[in-house]
């Protein structure tokens, strides 16, 4: 099988079965996966921030802004929302004892991703979050699972 | 970076060759004094990178490593991270604590003992860094995780948000008599701040 295609942070893919995509290295970042199952077609978008600020470039860095556009072109390509499914992968607290005025990035953006799905009636089947470990992600388009990797533990499918 | 031309990126360069070799050096010297070794140092390369070349420029999203990172204080704010690759930081912690290291698992003063590392390296740094642009910086006391490296990187990003691009990167090996490790110093200066800098470094008319 080809090598899975990459979803850098801010960037944005879809694929059908069989390609596979991956982000690497996620740490208060989400992997956002929405998958039909009935077509086999997916996409993921690597968010950095929870929301977007008003003149913003890039949406796909943006939970919000991010999810939508995903939705959007799923849509375009025959995708029906009612079959969506979503699994989140990321959000961990890497430094949690930094005593700043640094909220924990990456539980907004898993709030904030969750709220953008609950207003859009996709529902969330599985997930693995927060926490303060980074996880990589390789997601399957043939099966719709995401296997997940850490730095120090065994892999494991959700 | 946008606009500069590669004279104005040069000069820039030179000036952040400069203070990364006063840095390393005071680095250098304040490690070998809790490490109980000789250190030699050498500033191997020095960048300017956008945020998202930084992972591949650090040896990809996927290694393992240890950073430390912290924001300035003051008025001029930036993030700072120091890396140091999975070898080095086993290295020096079994230097520093004379036990075993187990870096899924450190232990508390293990743990403490990163932080540490990390906290002379970037404060040394910033020191040479502020006697070049005359002002003065002041670090929060940091923390340290030990994973990924795209993951580590989140969070100085993040923080960075939309607002900059440009990161200052320097290398820089030390070598001991038996042994050498690599440590990696991060600026991420915000807007000010980058302004800041690259006027002092005499780069006055971008």
């Amino acid at each position: 099988m080809n090598d899975p295609t990459l979803v850098g942070i801010a960037q944005l893919a879809i694929a059908k079965a069989p390609e596979q995509l991956c982000c690497l290295g996620l740490g208060s970042c989400v992997a956002v996966f929405l998958y039909d199952p009935e077509l086999k077609l997916g996409g993921v978008v690597h968010v950095l921030l929870p929301k977007a600020p008003q003149n913003h470039e890039v949406e796909e860095k943006y939970a919000d802004t991010g999810i939508r556009k995903l939705v959007g072109q799923l849509l375009a390509r025959g995708a029906k929302k009612e079959r969506l499914r979503a699994k989140l992968v990321g959000g961990a607290q890497m430094f949690p004892n930094l005593n700043l005025q640094i909220t924990d990035i990456g539980a907004e953006n898993c709030h904030e991703v969750k709220r953008v799905l609950r207003e859009l009636g996709i529902r969330v089947v599985s997930e693995d979050t927060q926490g303060n470990r980074g996880r990589s992600v390789v997601y399957n388009m043939a099966d719709g699972k995401a296997l997940v990797s850490t730095a120090f533990a065994p892999q494991h499918v959700i | 970076m946008n606009g500069m031309t590669e004279d104005k990126a040069g000069r820039v360069l030179e000036v952040i060759r400069e203070f990364a070799n006063v840095g390393a050096g005071n680095a250098a010297t304040a490690l070998a004094a809790i490490l109980d070794i000789e250190l030699v140092n050498e500033v191997t390369s020095c960048n300017i990178l956008p945020l998202s070349k930084v992972a591949r420029w650090l040896g990809g999203e996927e290694q393992i490593v240890a950073g430390v990172y912290t924001q300035l204080c003051g008025d001029l704010k930036s993030g700072i991270l120091v890396v140091f690759p999975k070898n080095s930081t086993e290295m020096m912690l079994k230097h520093m604590t004379k036990e075993d290291v187990d870096l899924a698992n450190l232990n508390l003063i293990q743990g403490s003992a990163l932080r540490e590392a990390g906290n002379i390296c970037l404060c040394w740094y910033l020191v040479a860094v502020s006697r070049m642009i005359d002002t003065d910086l002041i670090p929060a006391p940091p923390d340290a995780a030990i994973d990924l490296l795209g993951a580590v990187l989140d969070l100085p990003l993040a923080n960075l948000g939309a607002k900059v691009d440009t990161v200052i990167a320097v290398h820089t090996r030390f070598k001991g008599w038996d042994s050498e490790f690599d440590g990696y110093f991060l600026m991420l200066p915000e807007e000010q701040m980058l302004r800041v800098i690259l006027e002092k470094m005499g780069d006055g008319s971008k």
